[in-house]
């Protein structure tokens, strides 16, 4: 593909090819297009499974900051409502985030007829930012991207852990705009 | 209460009616006082993506949740929702579920 012929990699689509009598079906409302490459996939699917690797992992010194990250405190100065919050909701929040993650890895997996990836709901689309922006938190705060300094500093580093996190980035953003159209 | 010890003998039962009758007199004033949801800033979240997280979980228009980003990004926090503490407690989850750096405390 030429640099002219530019496709953003992720796309809102004309639903009208679909069904013009399919207004109730699961096939009605926006349709959303994810032009990756399959090097992308394969990179964003490892990125999940790491994530995955991540939510079942016990806390130690490596992973509990980004596990705190991941789930913050709810009752920031009250630590016995805080410990109530967390039994009740931690192991949920860890199921949502594990379910999104197998969900959205089974999108960027292609047909293995057409070798294409099949277009995506609304709803698959926000659970598809979700964990594209959860890995970019998690790979953030291993990068120590703490304060603003640290942020645009990151913005200037060219090497390849904070190419990946500029490029997450990149992606979030169209992602965030496509979605934003139907709002 | 006093019963159904008789009842039991010498068997102690008055823990389990004391924990189930007696209400946390806090907690039940607390329960009534409205809760403020907070989120706070960080380095990592995108303001476009903080914007539409804020769109999509409340049903805040584009001029509501871009105005309440602006101030978690230049005031360091904003109150993104009020309620009883179920309702703030599901905010705070569904905040926490897209990443958002969420909590609550009692509105004063």
């Amino acid at each position: 593909m030429s640099r002219q012929d530019f496709v953003p990699p992720v796309e809102r689509v004309d639903n009208s090819d679909v069904d013009p009598l399919g207004t109730f079906d699961e096939g009605a409302g926006p349709k959303f297009r994810l032009n990756f490459e399959p090097e992308e996939r394969d990179l964003l699917i490892r990125l999940l499974g790491e994530m995955k690797d991540l939510l079942n992992s016990e806390e130690n010194e490596a992973t509990a900051p980004l596990l705190h990250r991941l789930f913050p405190p709810a009752f920031r100065d009250d630590p016995e409502k805080e410990a109530e919050y967390q039994r009740l909701m931690r192991e949920e929040l860890v199921m949502s985030r594990v379910v999104s993650v197998e969900l959205v890895t089974a999108m960027l997996t292609a047909d293995p007829d057409t070798g294409r990836l099949a277009d995506l709901s609304e709803p698959d689309t926000m659970a598809f930012m979700q964990s594209l922006n959860a890995v970019r938190l998690v790979l953030g705060t291993m990068l120590d991207i703490t304060d603003d300094d640290s942020a645009e500093q990151a913005d200037m580093d060219d090497s390849h852990e904070f190419q990946l996190y500029g490029y997450l980035g990149w992606l979030l953003e169209w992602t965030v705009q496509s979605l934003s159209e139907t709002v | 209460m006093g019963e159904r010890c008789g009842q039991n003998g010498d068997v102690p039962t008055t823990l389990e009616p004391v924990r189930v009758e007696e209400p946390d007199v806090d907690e039940a004033l607390a329960n009534d006082k409205p809760w403020v949801v907070i989120v706070w800033n960080d380095p990592i979240n995108l303001m476009s993506y903080v914007t539409y997280v804020l769109k999509s979980l409340f049903g805040y228009s584009d001029e509501k949740a871009t105005a309440l980003m602006l101030d978690v990004h230049h005031k360091g926090k904003a109150a993104v929702a009020h309620g009883n503490r179920e309702e703030a407690e599901m905010h705070v989850f569904r905040l926490h579920e897209h990443s958002l750096w969420a909590s609550m405390e009692h509105d004063v």
